[in-house]
């Protein structure tokens, strides 16, 4: 019984640690950005209760945070719709019809997810620039799109491989081409996962920061990471504030959705992560 | 079985609607993404603060009343880094915008160097650009490369001791340090005394993070003894008896005489300086002459308890300052270069000077607008600042000088935080300034 | 987890003339993927690769040098001082976040009143931007008014710490951000595991009169290995290509100390060096391919065990 009090006690202690653990930073982060001076916990400095960071932020137009959030929005959201249109076709090709080297194809994608983005942000840098692309939202959609397009393809594999053959095998008795079955069957069936898929591609996109920081030059097409990283007040000093509120407007959608769709985006990430 | 139809079936519409809403956003970029510049404008690239900015958008309203000449304003980020690789993306791939653009000082000899600019003695001997008036030694030491005129200084810059007056004349002092021990004496007796109040305070301020002013304050302490870059025609000195006598001093200033707060070499840049130094919590400061106006505001804690002078020297040196600033110049690649000359020649005119100076407390490149009336009595300390301005030390004008600059910010950090001795770090800056030397010297 | 190559089951009968459209079209369907990978992916990393063999600076005319630049960079202080870090980095971290995340893992399968909730929270530090949450720790290590030092000073524990100023201080600081948002990933990997453990097992543990530390020991941690060496290799993999953290928080410094082989790559770009860039760059890629090729073999050899 002793056991089963000192389980009780360690099971409630690390449940409030997780949390600590996991929103300390947060909660820190909001408190800086209320308060008129970001050294409250210093010596002699009060805490002093303001908005003014969050005006700044959202009608400031010279702090273009509203342009790197409208940028980040259209980028990801173009990027992951790319990657899962794509990925759907290719696992369906992979896991329903007959292609040669199916598995190298696998393979070989899981492989490039793992190279290094500074092996290739140079040289696309100069592709981009030779394309005249560079700050345009087609320097980093595509790039993003073949980033992302691994773990989304490994992710639909693992959905389209779980839906049963009997339908679109019923499907072809019916007369369905191949098209038809992707798009009256298989898409619908696996909706839920492309979800999955697209949420995962959307955070990865929006997450991104080295490709953004490179093939953007300011906030006609700049994100929200490189856009934080790199706010500077009026003389070049860091408006902490400022940063920490557009940090909290970033990060409150972020949680609205993992409070939402917790359980696709796990079951996207558990589907990516243990294949192999 | 149904209502899982059902279900499947608005998962499979959300889906569809967020497809559908990206595609048509994607449409809507496209439409954006051509975005139509009139057909025959020149493009201004500039960057900095918002007031700068606006100040800018006024400047070139101006300058299209009166030439009929359109601008569009390239809008560039604040920070420097950032403002270089837009130009060099810009100009790396030939593009014909921006036609004119401000660059830092240190950045000219690469610009320079890459055939990326261009020469503007034709149009100063066709009398388009008036150069008489600006400091002569700033465009010598700075806007020539082999000879021919790349650039113009827009408005010039040299690091300054802010100190404060009313501490001195409190603690018994009449006039600020001349040499480096007496700053460190007054820093420590001040710091000491005001530490019992205000835990914060600080002797002196100056900036020592991992960035391009860390280069500028070395060049003024090594400078004041002597030393600084040794550059011949295939080499480079940095491990110089004055250059360790120097380093060793600003890393001892943080961790032997602790008047300088040991984030010097993590967190100071220009404004966490500037901002400590106006909270009150400091005694010196070594600043650019754009913290004097700040300081002087009517919110400022410091307003009238300010003073300034030339930075120290060592006793048997002479006070250095750096030289910084912006200049403009000229993409090679421009199809507009007659109007672009024109906008050049506007902005070093003795009006838009002026007006740079009345309005963001610029320091003008003209040495005629120092002795302006409505800018002296706007400004009365330019007066002062002339009289600096006249003998700046400029960083090395070599087209691979940010790679040097790199290497020398990495070591002379380390050695403020203590990682490295002087001499250990000034020797491996110099190997390997001497490797870049040898590999981006030759052709 | 179908395997994807069993997938395929039509009539023998048709087979042999259903086959030759039936790649073509297979082919089609997979064209996507594999032209925006070898165009934004390959393509740029054989670039990367040739431009590493020329001296390619904006200054200067492009011109071959052979193996000049690795030369270079194996003499260069500095680059095997970002090599060094970004060796330890993995060595700190990984681990960590590994036995921090099986930790969170166990007690997200425990079924409480809070556990949906928790899960959501532990995904949020995962979510957010990288180059966000850094700034947010920025401030907690800063000297005169972060929470880090407040936090020292009111348990008594008195003087600051300059934490991004000395060697020791910024490396822990960037691992202790690193843990903080790479340990949801890792534990919702091993929960994914966790949850496909018998609950017969542990039962049976407890007929045995196994302690929990016992059942954690001989039954639970044998279960979930495969999620272990997943978790394992992704993380490596990802803290080998640090950037954004370090970009961020420290810059690299105090001195260099936390210059990463990304950020000591990106600074040569930055300068307009392209050729040393890419060739820092190279040895990163080949560093990451020896690894993932490990990944892929571990992951093939597990299939069969399976």
């Amino acid at each position: 019984m002793n056991e089963r009090r000192l389980q009780i006690i360690l099971l409630v202690a690390g449940t409030v640690l997780v949390f600590a653990f996991s929103l300390a930073p947060f909660f820190y982060m909001a408190l800086v950005s209320f308060s008129a001076d970001h050294e409250f916990l210093a010596h002699g400095v009060e805490f002093e209760p303001t908005a003014d960071h969050y005006e700044a932020v959202l009608t400031g137009s010279s702090l273009h945070f509203l342009d790197y959030l409208r940028n980040s929005l259209i980028v990801s959201a173009l990027s992951a719709a790319g990657a899962v249109m794509f990925s759907a076709l290719a696992a369906f090709a992979i896991t329903r019809l007959a292609l040669p080297g199916k598995l190298g194809i696998l393979f070989f994608v899981l492989i490039v997810s793992m190279f290094p983005q500074i092996g290739i942000v140079g040289y696309l840098f100069k592709l981009m620039s030779s394309l005249g692309w560079i700050n345009t939202y087609m320097a980093l959609v595509l790039p993003y799109i073949a980033w992302t397009l691994p773990l989304s393809l490994w992710v639909l594999v693992g959905y389209f491989s779980q839906i049963p053959r009997e339908l679109d095998i019923a499907a072809t008795v019916d007369g369905c081409n191949r098209w038809q079955i992707l798009w009256r069957i298989i898409i619908p069936v696996a909706a839920p996962g492309m979800f999955s898929v697209f949420l995962l591609a959307f955070i990865f996109a929006f997450n991104e920061f080295m490709f953004a920081l490179m093939l953007t030059t300011d906030a006609s097409a700049r994100t929200v990471p490189v856009g934080i990283a790199l706010f500077q007040g009026l003389h070049g000093q860091t408006p902490w504030g400022d940063i920490m509120a557009a940090s909290v407007i970033t990060t409150l959608p972020v949680i609205v959705l993992a409070l939402i769709f917790q359980r696709r985006i796990i079951s996207g990430l558990t589907q990516g992560a243990v294949k192999g | 079985m149904i209502f899982q139809r059902r279900r499947t079936s608005a998962a499979f519409g959300l889906c569809a609607a967020i497809v559908l809403i990206s595609m048509l956003a994607s449409l809507f970029v496209i439409g954006q993404g051509c975005g139509n510049r009139g057909p025959r404008s020149l493009v201004l690239a500039v960057g900095g603060a918002p007031s700068e900015l606006d100040a800018w958008e006024s400047l070139i309203e101006q300058f299209t009343s009166e030439t009929g000449i359109a601008v569009t304003l390239l809008r560039q980020p604040t920070d420097t880094d950032l403002r270089r690789q837009g130009l060099v993306t810009a100009l790396d791939s030939r593009q014909s915008d921006p036609d004119v653009f401000l660059m830092d000082v240190a950045w000219l000899g690469q610009f320079a160097a890459s055939n990326w600019l261009e020469p503007l003695d034709p149009y100063v001997e066709q009398e388009v650009i008036e150069t008489e008036q600006l400091f002569r030694q700033v465009v010598d030491a700075s806007d020539r490369y082999q000879g021919r005129l790349v650039a113009l200084p827009v408005y010039v810059d040299g690091g300054l001791l802010y100190y404060r007056k009313d501490l001195l004349a409190q603690y018994g002092y009449d006039a600020p340090p001349a040499t480096w021990p007496e700053l460190v004496e007054m820093a420590q007796k001040v710091q000491q005394g005001e530490r019992q109040e205000n835990r914060s305070f600080d002797g002196f301020l100056w900036q020592g993070a991992q960035y391009e002013g860390l280069v500028c304050n070395w060049m003024e302490v090594a400078g004041s003894a002597g030393g600084g870059f040794v550059i011949g025609d295939s080499t480079i000195k940095l491990n110089t008896p004055a250059n360790n006598e120097a380093t060793t001093f600003m890393h001892d200033m943080i961790h032997r005489y602790e008047i300088s707060p040991r984030n010097t070499f993590t967190e100071m840049k220009e404004e966490e300086v500037r901002l400590a130094f106006q909270r009150g919590n400091a005694l010196f400061q070594r600043n650019w002459p754009y913290a004097w106006p700040l300081h002087q505001a009517d919110d400022s804690p410091v307003r009238g308890k300010v003073g300034i002078a030339p930075l120290p020297s060592f006793a048997d040196g002479q006070s250095v300052s750096c030289l910084g600033g912006w200049h403009v110049g000229m993409s090679r690649f421009s199809d507009m270069k007659d109007e672009a000359a024109q906008l050049i020649a506007f902005i070093v005119s003795y009006e838009t000077q002026k007006l740079l100076a009345m309005e963001l407390g610029w320091n003008p490149a003209r040495t005629d607008v120092y002795s302006d009336e409505e800018v002296v009595a706007a400004a009365p300390h330019l007066a002062e600042l002339r009289e600096v301005f006249e003998h700046l030390t400029p960083r090395p004008n070599l087209p691979y000088y940010t790679l040097i600059s790199q290497v020398l910010q990495r070591e002379l950090n380390s050695v403020l935080s203590g990682r490295q001795s002087s001499q250990d770090a000034l020797l491996s800056a110099e190997t390997q300034a001497q490797k870049i030397m040898e590999q981006y010297g030759t052709p | 987890m179908a395997r994807p190559d069993e997938s395929h089951s039509a009539p023998p009968r048709l087979r042999r003339w259903r086959d030759w459209t039936e790649i073509r079209t297979a082919t089609l369907f997979v064209l996507p993927v594999v032209a925006v990978i070898a165009a934004f992916v390959l393509v740029p990393v054989i670039g990367t690769l040739v431009n590493s063999f020329y001296r390619d600076v904006t200054i200067l005319p492009r011109r071959f040098i052979g193996f000049d630049h690795y030369r270079d960079l194996w003499a260069s202080q500095s680059f095997r001082q970002s090599l060094w870090f970004t060796t330890m980095f993995i060595v700190a971290s990984v681990p960590l976040e590994l036995a921090l995340g099986m930790i969170f893992a166990l007690l997200l399968d425990v079924r409480t009143v809070v556990r949906g909730l928790m899960r959501a929270c532990v995904l949020v530090p995962w979510a957010v931007p990288a180059a966000v949450s850094a700034r947010v720790w920025q401030l907690i290590y800063a000297y005169n008014h972060g929470a880090a030092n407040w936090l020292l000073s009111n348990l008594g524990i008195s003087g600051q710490v300059n934490w991004l100023g000395s060697d020791v201080g910024a490396f822990a600081a960037v691992v202790l951000a690193d843990v903080w948002k790479t340990t949801p990933f890792v534990a919702i990997i091993l929960l994914a595991n966790l949850q496909a453990v018998p609950r017969e097992l542990y039962y049976q543990a407890r007929v045995d009169r196994a302690n929990f530390i016992q059942t954690f020991f001989h039954v639970t941690l044998p279960l979930v290995k495969p999620g272990i060496i997943a978790a394992l290799l992704f993380r490596t993999i990802d803290a080998l290509r640090i950037f954004d953290l370090v970009y961020v928080l420290t810059g690299g410094g105090p001195g260099g100390s936390t210059n990463s082989v990304s950020l000591y790559a990106y600074s040569y770009y930055l300068n307009g060096s392209f050729g040393y860039g890419s060739a820092a760059s190279v040895v990163l890629f080949l560093m990451a391919l020896v690894l993932s090729i490990l990944y892929v073999k571990l992951g093939r050899f597990r299939a069969e065990g399976a």
